[in-house]
C-alpha cells in the first residue's frame, strides 16, 4: 500500500508425490504459522459428509443400537459434494430438520443371515439416495470381489438389521467422523551437514557403529569409497542420537543439523472421502474464505488504526 | 470410568471407573519373548564371553521347558479349583460323615422306636413350582434371584423305607452336583454360563485360623470340637476349659487321669532340674487343695464343671483333648499329650528363642467354603434331630399308642434349608455348639470385571480384626514363598492381612486318618503306650505327630520320612499327605493374653516340634506342585514334556510317575528348591516349575514386573481388577445391578504367561493407547492426563453401562394382585407413556427419559381381609403405583432387555436392564498397567494435539512429573 515495508511473501510449492490417498508436498517460504494454519484446517475444517442420524426399525444383532450408529458415522463417505452443500443447520430448504436434499443424504440397509454362515454387513449393504455419496470403497479392482467393504456387524443365523440413515455435512472440528484427513503432517526440511575433516579421522567400524546410532536410515556408507554419505535427509526425526553418539565419541560438531524454518515437508493422506489433492486445495479454499470474513467484518475496519499494516493488508493491500 | 471428578476418595468404593491404557510405546529389546528374560535372570555368564551382545540378547534355553505344565497344571486344578474340591469333598463325604456319625433319633419314651438315617443323598438341581418339581440352570437362577438348590434325601429303614426330604441345599457353582458339572464349554454356552475359570454365586471367605489343631488347642471330631488351653499364672500352670467354671490347677487333672504319683509327671516332662523346678508350684497347689489321689482329684473336679444340661456326667466324661482316643479307659495317652505340652510350655518360659513364629504360613489352615458349610450343616442337622426327638417324645406321651404312629412326619427340612439360605445370605455364621459367631464369612462375588472376579475367588481374609496396629502379621513372610503372591494385598487397614493364593497354589482338603496311622506303625513307629515317660524325652528318638497327635515315637526318623514320601510319590497314600521332620530344638510360642501382663500368658503349642516327625493329611493347608530332582538332576526330561505336548500324558501322569510332588509348607523346609535345573547343586531335591508361579493371578497381569518400584506392583494388583472391559462370555444376558462394558476392549500389544493362563487375552479389558510423555496445557498436574478429543469421537475409552431396575406384581392375602394395564395412549400422561408396549410394561430398544413410565402397575387398595375374587374387582378398587425411571438428565438411555420370570413366592418379577452409552469425560479415571492412575484433566481437540514427523498423534498425553522415581 504505502511504501513502508511488506510483510507479504509468496510461498511455494512442489508437489512430491500425488496418489488419490496421499499427496507430498513441499511448501517453500513461509513460516510455521501458515503451515500449521494449513494442517489444521485440513483435519478440522474441511467439510464432508458422514452418517449423522440413524433411525433403527430391526436390530437382532449382538451389537446394540448406539454402539451400531457409532460405527455407521464413522465409515467414510464420498464427499466431492461437501463444499456445495449446506449445512443442516442452515437450510432453509427444510428448516433445519436436515432431511432434504440440500443438506442430507438418505442410506438404506437391510441384511439378514439366512444360513449357518456367518454373515458380514458391511458398508457395500448401504443404499445411498444419491450416487455422488457413497461408502469409500477400498478395494483393489484387481483383487476378487470377496474382499467387500469396511465391516459394520457380524450376523448369525436368524438375526437382521435394518436401518435408516441420514448422513449430513460436517466439519471435523465437531466429530472425527467428518473429519476428511486421515493424517496431515508437515516437518522442517533438515540440513545435514558432515564434517568430513572430521568424519575421515573415524576407523570404518566407527563410522559403522555412528551410522547405526540413528534410529532411521539417514546415514549410509558408501560402498566404494566408504564415505559417510546423507542418503535420506528426511528420514531423521529430530532425535539428536547421532550429535549425542558422536559425542560419546569423543568427536562433537561431527555433523551439524539444522531446521530449516522456511521451508516444510507435508505428507496429506485422506480417508477417501474426497481426493488426498482436493484436500489441499478445499483447505486453502476455506483458509481463503476465513480471511475473507475477516477482512468483510465491520470490527475490522473499525480496528484499522489498531491493527495498522495488517488490517490494510487483510482488506487486500 | 464413571465418577465425576467429585469422588475424590477413589479407593472408597471399587468402582468401576477405571479403565487401562497400554503403552506400546515402551520399547524394549527383545519383545519376541519377554518372560523368556525374565527367567534368565540370575544365570551365570561365563565370564571370559566379553560383552557379546548377541550372547546377552539370546533367550537362554532352560534345560527342560517345564512352562507347558503350568497352563496343564491349570487345566486339572483350575485357577479356584480349592473351592470346588472342598465343597465337593463335603457333598461326597463330610455330609455323609456327619449323617453317620448322628445317625439315630431315639425316642426317650419308648426306646424301641427310633429313626434311624442310612444314607444321604443330594439330588439334581431343581426348584419346586406349583408343586412339581423343575430342573434348573443358574441362569435362571441368577434372573430369579434365588440360589440353586438341590435336595437332599435319605433312604431309611424302620418303618417303611422311604426317601424322606430332609432339606435343601445351595449348591456351588460348577460343583459336581451343578448342572455344569463335566461340561464342556461348547455345552456351558447352551446353559447361558460360561466364564472361563469358574463362576460361583456367593464365595465364603477363606479365613486362616491359628493354633490350629495340628497345633493343638482346639480339637475336633465329627462328635464335638473344643479348644483346651493350659495357661501359666503366676509360676503354677492351670489348665482352661469351657466345661469348668474356673481354672483348674493341672495336677489336679493329671491325678484324675490316673497319674497319681508327682514322680511320674516329673518324669513324663522331663527330669532337667529346671523342669522339676517349675512344676514344683503346680505340685504344690495340689496339695494345697488336699488332692492325692485319683478319687479326691474326680471330686474336685466335679465339683468344679458348670451345671450343664447333661446331668449326670460325671468329671471323668469331662473331655478335654479328646482328639487323642481313650482306649480302654486308659488316659494315659492324654497324659502324655498334656506332659508334652507343659514341656513346650516351660522350655519357652526358659527360653524365649524357642518360641514359634506365629506368623509361619506352615501353622496356618485356610477354612473353605467346604468345611464351613459342613459346620453350619451339622449344627443345623443336629438342631433337627433334637427337634425331631422332642416333638416325637411329645406326641407320643399324649397319643398313648392309639393310632399308628408315623415318626417320619416330624422329620421335614425346613430349618435345614431356612437355616443354610439364612447364614448365606447374612454372612453370619452363629453357630452355639461350636462356639462360633463371625461376621461376614459370606461375600457376595464381585462381579465387576473379569479380573476382579478371579481375584476374589484367590482371596484370603483374616480372621481376627483389621484394626491392630501390629506389623508382625502384616509383613511378608518367607514361609509364603510360591504359596501366597507377595505383591497382591490391598492398601490401607487389610494390608498385608488380607493375601492372595499365587497361581499353582491348592489348598488340600481333609483325608481319611486310619489308614494313614496304622501305615505309620507298620513302618516302625513306637506306640506310646507302651512307651514309659522315662523313654518319652530319649535324645536320639523322634516323636511322631500325625495331624497334631502323637502316634509315638520313631527311632530313625529320616529313614521313616523317606519311606513315607516314597509312597505317596508311589500313588500308594494322598498326594497331600505332608511328611516333615524337624531336627530343630523345640519351638513354641507363647501368645500375650491380652491382659498385659507378662506372666500370664497362654501357650499355644505351636507345634510340640522339638525333634518330630510331622505327617499332615488335614484340610486347609496350602501347597503346591514341584519337580522332583535327584542329587540336582530333574526327574523331568525332555521326552516327558514332548509326551505332554503331544497329549499323551497329563499333569496327572507326572504325579503319578513320582516325577512331580505337593509340597506344604512344612514339608518345604526339608526340601532344597532351585530355581532352574541350571542352578542346581547335588544337595539339591526339588526345582520350581516356573519361577513366574510365585505370583497371583493379579500380579501375573503385570508386564516386567521386576522393572517396576515394589509398591507399583501392590497398586496394579488393585487397581487391575478395577479396569472396564469384559465380564463373562455371558455378560449380555447378565441381569446385575450395574455392569460396565468396554465397548471396544483390546488385547495388550505385551501380554505375560499369566495373561495367556487366565485368558485374560479372550476376555481382556483395558485398550491399547499411544501415549505422548510431555506437560502440556497446565490440566496435567497431579497425575492428570490430557485426552484427545477426536480419539473419543473414534471409540477411545467408550463404555456401555447397564444398570437394572425390577418390578414385582405382587399377590396379597386377600387374594387380590397388582395388574399391569395397558396404557393409555390419548390424554393425561400419555407423554410420559410412550415407551409401554401393549401389555404396559416397556419396550426393549425404547429411549427412556427420566421421569418416563416403564412399568404401568395398579395395586388394589383394599389388600387385606376377607378374600376376595380378583377377576370381579372393579378398576376403582385400584389405585395406580407406577413406577418411573430417575436417571440422570441429558444422558440418553435405552431399554436394553425385559425379563419376566416367577420369583421364591411364585409373584411376576420384571426385571429392566437399562443401557447408556458413555463417553470419557472430564473427571474419569485411567490408568497405566504399573499402578499409575491418573483422571482426565481436560479433553483437546485433535489439531490442538502434538504430532510427530511421521504423523502420529497420540491419544492422550501424560506429564513426566507422573512416573515415579
Ligand atoms: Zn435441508
Amino acid at each position: 500500500m504505502d511504501g513502508g515495508l511488506t510483510y507479504q511473501r509468496f510461498p511455494k510449492v512442489k508437489i512430491r508425490e500425488m496418489r488419490d490417498d496421499v499427496v507430498k508436498f513441499e511448501l517453500r517460504e513461509t513460516d510455521a504459522s501458515v503451515a500449521n494454519a494449513l494442517r489444521r484446517v485440513m483435519i478440522a475444517e474441511v467439510p464432508t459428509v458422514a452418517i449423522d442420524l440413524v433411525e433403527i426399525e430391526v436390530n437382532s444383532s449382538v451389537l446394540n443400537d448406539e454402539f451400531i450408529a457409532h460405527r455407521l458415522g464413522l465409515i467414510p463417505l464420498t464427499s466431492e459434494r461437501a463444499m456445495s452443500m449446506r449445512f443442516s443447520r442452515d437450510c432453509d430448504a427444510c428448516d433445519g430438520d436436515g432431511q432434504c436434499e440440500f443438506c442430507s443424504v438418505e442410506f438404506q440397509l437391510r441384511a439378514r443371515c439366512h444360513n449357518d454362515q456367518t454373515l458380514d454387513v458391511t458398508s457395500k449393504d448401504l443404499y445411498s439416495s444419491d450416487h455422488t455419496v457413497v461408502p469409500v470403497d477400498f478395494s483393489d479392482p484387481n483383487e476378487p470381489a470377496e474382499q467387500r467393504g469396511i465391516i459394520i456387524v457380524k450376523l448369525r443365523r436368524g438375526q437382521e438389521l435394518k436401518l435408516r440413515a441420514i448422513a449430513r455435512k460436517g466439519i471435523g472440528k465437531d466429530h472425527a467422523k467428518w473429519s476428511p484427513a486421515a493424517t496431515v503432517t508437515f516437518m522442517y526440511e533438515p540440513m545435514i551437514r558432515i564434517n568430513e575433516d572430521l568424519m575421515e579421522t573415524l576407523s570404518l567400524e566407527q563410522k559403522n557403529t555412528w551410522v547405526e546410532s540413528s534410529p532411521t536410515k539417514v546415514f549410509d556408507i558408501d560402498p566404494v569409497t566408504q564415505q559417510v554419505v546423507v542418503v535420506d535427509p528426511e528420514a531423521y526425526t529430530y532425535d539428536d542420537e547421532v550429535i549425542k553418539k558422536a559425542e560419546s565419541m569423543g568427536k562433537p560438531g561431527l555433523v551439524e543439523i539444522e531446521a530449516r524454518e522456511d521451508s516444510f515437508i507435508f505428507t496429506v493422506e485422506s480417508t477417501g472421502a474426497i481426493k488426498a489433492s482436493q484436500l489441499v486445495l478445499n483447505a486453502i479454499e476455506i483458509l481463503k474464505q476465513k480471511l475473507d470474513a475477516v477482512r468483510l467484518s465491520e470490527d475490522t475496519v473499525e480496528a484499522d488504526d489498531q491493527f495498522g499494516e495488517l488490517g490494510a493488508h487483510m482488506r487486500g493491500g | 470410568m464413571g465418577l465425576k471428578q467429585d469422588s475424590s476418595e477413589e479407593h472408597a468404593k471399587q468402582n468401576q471407573d477405571c479403565f487401562e491404557c497400554w503403552f506400546p510405546f515402551y520399547t524394549f529389546d527383545n519383545l519376541s519373548d519377554p518372560m523368556e528374560k525374565w527367567l534368565s535372570f540370575g544365570k551365570q555368564l561365563p565370564y571370559d564371553s566379553g560383552i557379546d551382545k548377541q550372547f546377552l540378547a539370546a533367550p537362554i534355553k532352560s534345560s527342560v521347558d517345564k512352562y507347558q505344565l503350568v497352563p496343564e497344571f491349570l487345566k486339572v486344578r483350575g485357577l479356584v479349583k480349592q473351592h470346588l474340591d472342598s465343597f465337593n469333598y463335603f457333598v461326597n463325604v463330610g455330609i455323609q460323615k456327619i449323617v453317620s456319625a448322628n445317625d439315630r433319633i431315639v425316642s426317650s419314651v419308648d426306646p424301641s422306636i427310633y429313626i434311624r438315617f442310612n444314607s444321604v443323598k443330594i439330588g439334581e438341581p431343581s426348584i419346586p413350582r406349583d408343586g412339581v418339581s423343575e430342573k434348573i440352570t443358574p441362569q435362571l437362577c441368577r434372573l430369579s434371584d434365588m440360589t440353586v438348590h438341590s435336595r437332599k434325601s435319605y433312604p431309611k429303614i424302620r418303618l417303611e423305607k422311604k426317601n424322606v426330604i430332609i432339606g435343601r441345599m445351595p449348591i456351588m457353582l460348577r460343583s459336581c452336583c451343578c448342572v455344569l458339572y463335566g461340561k464342556d464349554e461348547a455345552q456351558l454356552a447352551e446353559l447361558g454360563d460360561v466364564d472361563t475359570g469358574t463362576t460361583k454365586k456367593r464365595i465364603i471367605i477363606d479365613s486362616d485360623k491359628k493354633g490350629n489343631i495340628n497345633a493343638s488347642v482346639t480339637s475336633s471330631t465329627e462328635e464335638r470340637k473344643s479348644k483346651t488351653v493350659i495357661l501359666m499364672e503366676k509360676g503354677q500352670m492351670y489348665l482352661h476349659l469351657n466345661q469348668f467354671v474356673n481354672k483348674i490347677p493341672i495336677m489336679i487333672v493329671m491325678k484324675a487321669m490316673g497319674m497319681e504319683s508327682d514322680q511320674e509327671v516329673v518324669q513324663m516332662v522331663g527330669r532337667d532340674p529346671r523342669y522339676s523346678d517349675l512344676l514344683l508350684p503346680s505340685i504344690r497347689e495340689c496339695a494345697k487343695h488336699g488332692v492325692y489321689t485319683k478319687q479326691q482329684a474326680l471330686e474336685h473336679l466335679e465339683a468344679k464343671v458348670k451345671k450343664s444340661t447333661y446331668s449326670g456326667a460325671s468329671s471323668e466324661k469331662v473331655f478335654f483333648l479328646f482328639f487323642v482316643r481313650v482306649r480302654r479307659d486308659s488316659f494315659r495317652a492324654k497324659c502324655i499329650y498334656v506332659a508334652v505340652m507343659l514341656r513346650r510350655m516351660i522350655d519357652a518360659y526358659l527360653n524365649k528363642d524357642t518360641m514359634d513364629d506365629k506368623d509361619y504360613v506352615g501353622n496356618k489352615r485356610l477354612e473353605l467354603s467346604g468345611q464351613l458349610i459342613s459346620l453350619l450343616f451339622e449344627d443345623l442337622f443336629k438342631s433337627m434331630i433334637e427337634e425331631v426327638k422332642k416333638r416325637m417324645d411329645m406326641n407320643m406321651a399324649r397319643l398313648s399308642r392309639s393310632s399308628r404312629f408315623d415318626p417320619l412326619q416330624y422329620v421335614h427340612g425346613d430349618s435345614i434349608s431356612a437355616g443354610l439360605e439364612r447364614t448365606l445370605s447374612t454372612g453370619n455364621f452363629n453357630i452355639k455348639r461350636f462356639r462360633m459367631d463371625r461376621k461376614g464369612m459370606t461375600q457376595v462375588l464381585a462381579r465387576l470385571s473379569f479380573i476382579g472376579t478371579l481375584g476374589h475367588m484367590t482371596r484370603i481374609s483374616p480372621q481376627f480384626e483389621k484394626s491392630r496396629k501390629v506389623s508382625g502379621p502384616r509383613a511378608l513372610q518367607p514361609s509364603q514363598w510360591g504359596m501366597l503372591c507377595p505383591c497382591d494385598t490391598p492398601e490401607g487397614e487389610a494390608c498385608g492381612l488380607v493375601k492372595n493364593l499365587a497361581l499353582m497354589t491348592h489348598v488340600t482338603t481333609d483325608e481319611e486318618e486310619g489308614p494313614l496311622i496304622s501305615l505309620c506303625y507298620c513302618l516302625g513307629v513306637e506306640d506310646l503306650e507302651l512307651l514309659s515317660g522315662e523313654e518319652l524325652h530319649t535324645p536320639n528318638s523322634f516323636l511322631v505327630i500325625f495331624n497334631g497327635l502323637i502316634l509315638g515315637k520313631h527311632q530313625r526318623p529320616q529313614r521313616f520320612a523317606t519311606a513315607m514320601r516314597k509312597l505317596r510319590r508311589a500313588g500308594k497314600i494322598g498326594e497331600f499327605v505332608s511328611v516333615f521332620v524337624n531336627e530343630k530344638q523345640g519351638r513354641v510360642y507363647v501368645v500375650p493374653d491380652g491382659s498385659g501382663d507378662k506372666n500370664c500368658s497362654i501357650l499355644k503349642t505351636g507345634s510340640i516340634n522339638k525333634r518330630c516327625v510331622y505327617i499332615a493329611s488335614d484340610g486347609g493347608r496350602v501347597c503346591r506342585p514341584l519337580v522332583i530332582a535327584d542329587k540336582g538332576i530333574s526327574r523331568i526330561k525332555e521326552h516327558h514334556m514332548k509326551e505332554l505336548l503331544d497329549g499323551v500324558r497329563t499333569f496327572d501322569d507326572f504325579l503319578r510317575d513320582g516325577l512331580m510332588e505337593y509340597l506344604d509348607v512344612n514339608e518345604e523346609n526339608n526340601a532344597l528348591i532351585a530355581l532352574y535345573e541350571g542352578k542346581s547343586t547335588p544337595a539339591t531335591t526339588h526345582i520350581e516349575i516356573e519361577p513366574f508361579t510365585i505370583l497371583g493371578i493379579c500380579a501375573g497381569l503385570i508386564p516386567f514386573p521386576h522393572h517396576n518400584q515394589s509398591p507399583r506392583n501392590t497398586y496394579q494388583c488393585a487397581m487391575g481388577k478395577q479396569a472396564m472391559g469384559n465380564i463373562a462370555y455371558n455378560q449380555l444376558f447378565r441381569m446385575d445391578t450395574l455392569l460396565y462394558l468396554l465397548v471396544y476392549p483390546q488385547r495388550p500389544l505385551l501380554t505375560t504367561k499369566t495373561i495367556e493362563l487366565v485368558g485374560y487375552d479372550k476376555l481382556g479389558a483395558g485398550q491399547n493407547a499411544t501415549v505422548a510423555v510431555m506437560s502440556y496445557s497446565g490440566y496435567d498436574i497431579e497425575d492428570a492426563i490430557v485426552m484427545n478429543k477426536s480419539s473419543l469421537d473414534r471409540g477411545f475409552g467408550r463404555c456401555i453401562v447397564l444398570k437394572r431396575c425390577s418390578a414385582i406384581r405382587q399377590k396379597y392375602e386377600n387374594n387380590t394382585e397388582d395388574r399391569i394395564i395397558r396404557p393409555n395412549r390419548e390424554g393425561d400422561g400419555a407423554g410420559r407413556m410412550q415407551i409401554l408396549d401393549d401389555d404396559g410394561i416397556a419396550a426393549p430398544g425404547e429411549i427412556i427419559r427420566p421421569g418416563d413410565i416403564y412399568i404401568n402397575k395398579e395395586t388394589p387398595i383394599i389388600t387385606r381381609g376377607p378374600t376376595v375374587s380378583p377377576a370381579g374387582l372393579p378398576d376403582r378398587a385400584y389405585r395406580p403405583s407406577i413406577q418411573t425411571f430417575k436417571g440422570p438428565e441429558g444422558e440418553s438411555c435405552v431399554v436394553d432387555k425385559v425379563a419376566l420370570f416367577n420369583d421364591k413366592n411364585n409373584n411376576l418379577c420384571i426385571k429392566f436392564s437399562i443401557r447408556h452409552t458413555r463417553r470419557p469425560e472430564v473427571g474419569d479415571k485411567f490408568s497405566s498397567r504399573h499402578g499409575q492412575k491418573g483422571v482426565c484433566g481436560t479433553i483437546v481437540q485433535q489439531e490442538d494435539f502434538p504430532f510427530s514427523e511421521r504423523g502420529i498423534c497420540p491419544d492422550l498425553i501424560m506429564n513426566p512429573h507422573g512416573f515415579p522415581r
